[in-house]
């Protein structure tokens, strides 16, 4: 069939050139960093991209429509001090308690996103100023929960998750490659994804061809509030505790991953597979740099000048195919 | 008024064309020293171009235009005003958010040095030179310290005059040109804005002005000059002539001799359209009208009468003040496009790259947007038949597509409009098609083929209604045509009558009387 355009292939170009950007800077650490290549080191890498890998999947979704989360960390905290309530509640039997846990994650982070998305879509303000003040609501909320205390002593099989394997690989981030993988299902094979694009292209085009964009836009952003309860648990299994500063800074390696990954700021454009490479290769720079002995502040800084490279690669490349 | 004096602009075949129109052709044209001159003409006679190319905002192409003897060819819009040619356009430009004598005094704040630091704005100064201008054109009552966003329009419009007269206090304003500056006022804010106008000309003021309200250029103006399809065709002395040979000099063609498209029979009512008022409609403005089964009607009028503003509120697209929309004879209560598109009217609307498709996305993608119910099942998307049907409805349109694949983006003016026609006519929904400017920026033959197609879609029995500012392309396509009139409808054109004297004359008639009181 003829009809694989020039869009199609110039979007395909751009995932391989950041496929293309992470294996060499795989190849450069195994040769310049011994222990980079050890499975134990590989298994560690995944561990430490899981968390990222899945608040950066809910946070695609937010940035494609032509928003932005900005309160995910917090938000994040607030699901997992809630969790930890309801995990430690006196009387109850396990299954039950992590039901209600994980249950309760996921009504924290839908409920926030949620809010944010209405906000934002019914009055018309941008989501990146609702979602700020959403951060500081999730904290201070959570904060007031747990009066600023940590929360510990989950079940046993709960903190078990946090660290089984499978094949050698993080079950924690079997998992979050899944719900990638149900993402980009979503994102391109549903009627929900094609409006999530449509509206970050153009919502007035959609609204005038009869749609109403607001469900869809709080829609999304209930997705990345859905992200975020998800993390909170993988979160808390992995550190087996949960307190309410946790996830500091954690919307800014998002949004970072996802903009490494392809995905445009203005929305409509990017996809699932860029934000999967674009966590990979934030993971990967910093992994690296500490097996080479980079100091944490150097490390900082090559990260930042990672970020920009991507997005002026990226407006360099669009300017050229202008023309 | 004798040329006597050395005239204070000269134009000497001053032409401009832009792609696929001659928008200037070769106008040669003098204006007296304090003389109002109106530039008169029908939608796309050339008058904005004339006026940018007067503002720098674009140049000619060739010929030469000579301020006060000497030559004047404005680079940018800055030049002009130095220059002394201050253009007041349709749009305001004042920044809501400051004060009036802010906008005012934008481009020389009066300074104030204060040892090494210069450049410390000199509020006193500033007050003292707003107060100055805003008296001359009568706007006492407004603080030169109020934001501008508090003002009224017609405020707003006296604001954007003294501000225009700024220039003359460092450069000397000698040509002050008004863009339809009575579009948006009321007939109260209108006769202010005619006495403050009157006065300006007392002092010596030289004026360009364009509007199309008959009656103001024959109360205000001098001399009239005529323009067509982008030439100056006549120029009179509005003392000598009269409100029917004027628009009798702007009309001047026959009508187009192409064969004429037409409906089918027509069949019951499928539209009906009782006492709507659409946002910004006068209050006598209660629009009555039926487009039935089958028929092909026309909305015509001038640039702001309304007619936009007509179909965007039978669509949803904006609220309407008030009225009842019916459907086959039913009332249908539309509150958003979605109910519309529900009850079986859609809107092509007048700009398609903004409004009608998703530009970056797929033919596919744009074909199914309205309809993707069809092309999924529950909620799972078939791309398999989403590219059958993209596929199917580009060879029935004759869209010129690559594949289903192919951006929107990269598609001429008239395959565009097809996609976006191809995404209401997917699934044969819609009855009721209502189509703003469907031919704008289209080229002939495209048009053809849109026209053609119309002409099909009435045969299958659908209601038609195509907004059109090109009166050959009306009387080309309708069985009948609906005049709007500054929000009014003025009438109505049955094809064996369709002439464009007539249509145009029903389209000035609520301009042509004097809709203003002076106070």
């Amino acid at each position: 069939m003829s009809s694989s355009s020039s869009a199609t292939v110039r979007r395909i170009l751009r995932e391989a050139g950041i496929g293309l950007a992470l294996l060499a800077m795989i190849v450069f650490f195994a040769a310049a960093a011994p222990d980079f290549s050890t499975h134990e080191n590989i298994s560690n890498i995944l561990t430490q991209i899981t968390i990222n890998l899945i608040l950066a999947t809910g946070m695609t979704f937010a940035i494609l429509i032509g928003g932005i989360d900005l309160s995910v960390g917090a938000v994040m905290a607030l699901c997992a001090v809630v969790a930890g309530r309801l995990l430690t509640l006196d009387g109850m039997s396990e299954p039950l308690a992590v039901a209600l846990g994980v249950a309760g994650s996921l009504a924290v982070g839908m409920g926030c996103g949620a809010a944010n998305g209405w906000i934002s879509s019914f009055w018309g303000i941008p989501s990146f100023i609702v979602t700020l003040g959403m951060l500081n609501i999730a904290r201070g909320g959570a904060l007031q929960v747990t009066n600023a205390r940590t929360i510990y002593d989950f079940p046993d099989s709960f903190n078990a998750f946090g660290t089984a394997t499978v094949l050698g690989v993080p079950v924690m981030f079997v998992i979050a490659l899944v719900l990638l993988g149900l993402g980009w299902l979503v994102l391109t094979r549903t009627v929900f994804g094609r409006m999530i694009y449509a509206i970050g292209n153009n919502e007035e085009a959609v609204r005038l061809s009869g749609h109403r964009p607001l469900l869809t836009k709080v829609l999304a952003f209930t997705v990345t509030g859905l992200f975020v309860g998800i993390a909170a648990i993988v979160y808390m299994a992995r550190l087996t505790i949960a307190n309410p500063i946790l996830g500091v800074g954690f919307e800014l390696n998002a949004i970072a991953a996802v903009i490494i990954g392809g995905t445009s700021l203005s929305g409509g454009r990017g996809s699932l597979i860029g934000t999967l490479l674009g966590a990979a290769i934030i993971g990967v720079l910093a992994n690296g740099l500490i097996l080479m002995g980079v100091s944490d502040f150097i490390r900082q800084i090559v990260t930042g000048v990672v970020i920009i490279l991507a997005v002026v690669l990226d407006s360099y490349r669009a300017r050229l195919a202008r023309g | 008024m004798t040329q006597v004096n050395e005239p204070i602009l000269r134009l000497s075949g001053v032409s401009k064309r832009f792609p696929g129109v001659l928008a200037v052709d070769g106008i040669s044209l003098d204006v007296a020293p304090g003389e109002m001159l109106a530039l008169a003409g029908e939608n796309g006679a050339g008058k904005s171009s004339l006026i940018r190319l007067l503002a720098g905002i674009h140049r000619p192409d060739s010929g030469e235009m000579r301020l006060a003897g000497q030559i004047y060819a404005p680079q940018t819009p800055l030049d002009a005003i130095r220059a002394g040619v201050r253009v007041v356009h349709q749009e305001f430009n004042l920044l809501p958010a400051l004060s009036v004598a802010e906008n005012l005094l934008f481009e020389h704040l009066p300074r104030r040095r204060l040892g090494p630091i210069g450049g410390i704005v000199d509020r006193r100064e500033m007050d003292r030179r707003a107060e100055a201008l805003l008296a001359r054109v009568g706007l006492d009552e407004v603080g030169p310290r109020t934001p501008v966003e508090r003002l009224g329009i017609a405020q707003k419009q006296l604001v954007e005059i003294a501000r225009a007269l700024s220039g003359d206090l460092s450069s000397g304003g000698r040509v002050l040109v008004l863009d339809e500056p009575t579009a948006t006022l009321t007939p109260r804010e209108a006769g202010r804005l005619f006495e403050q106008i009157r006065l300006l000309k007392a002092s010596g003021m030289t004026m360009l002005y364009v509007s199309h309200h008959l009656a103001e250029i024959f109360a205000l103006c001098d001399r009239v000059a005529v323009l067509r399809n982008g030439a100056l065709v006549d120029t009179m002395r509005t003392a000598d002539t009269e409100p029917a040979a004027l628009v009798g000099s702007m009309i001047g063609r026959t009508l187009a001799t192409q064969a004429p498209i037409g409906g089918g029979t027509p069949g019951a009512p499928a539209l009906s359209v009782r006492g709507l008022r659409p946002r910004g409609s006068p209050e006598d403005g209660a629009l009555d009208f039926a487009v039935r089964e089958g028929e092909i009607v026309g909305l015509a009028g001038l640039v702001g009468a309304g007619r936009t503003e007509a179909v965007r509120a039978i669509f949803g697209a904006d609220p309407a003040i008030a009225g009842t929309i019916e459907r086959d004879g039913k009332p249908v209560r539309i509150r958003s496009p979605r109910d519309a598109v529900d009850a079986g009217i859609c809107l092509l609307t007048e700009n398609r790259k903004e409004e009608g498709l998703v530009l970056p996305m797929a033919a596919r993608v744009n074909t199914t947007l309205a309809r993707l119910k069809l092309v999924s099942r529950f909620g799972w998307l078939r791309p398999a038949a989403e590219r059958a049907e993209t596929r199917r409805l580009a060879k029935d349109l004759a869209t010129k597509i690559t594949g289903p694949e192919q951006p929107v983006i990269e598609l001429s003016g008239g395959n565009q409009q097809k996609i976006v026609l191809a995404k209401w006519l997917m699934g044969d929904k819609a009855r009721v098609l209502m189509l703003d400017e469907p031919t704008r920026g289209i080229d002939v033959g495209a048009k053809a083929e849109i026209y053609a197609l119309l002409g099909q879609l009435a045969q299958e029995g659908r209601a038609i209604l195509v907004v059109s500012s090109e009166l050959p392309e009306l009387t080309h396509l309708c069985d009948r045509i609906l005049v709007l009139s500054r929000g009014v409808l003025a009438g109505e054109v049955a094809r064996p009558d369709f002439s464009e004297e007539r249509i145009l004359s029903l389209a000035y008639s609520r301009y042509t009387q004097a809709h203003w009181q002076t106070h």
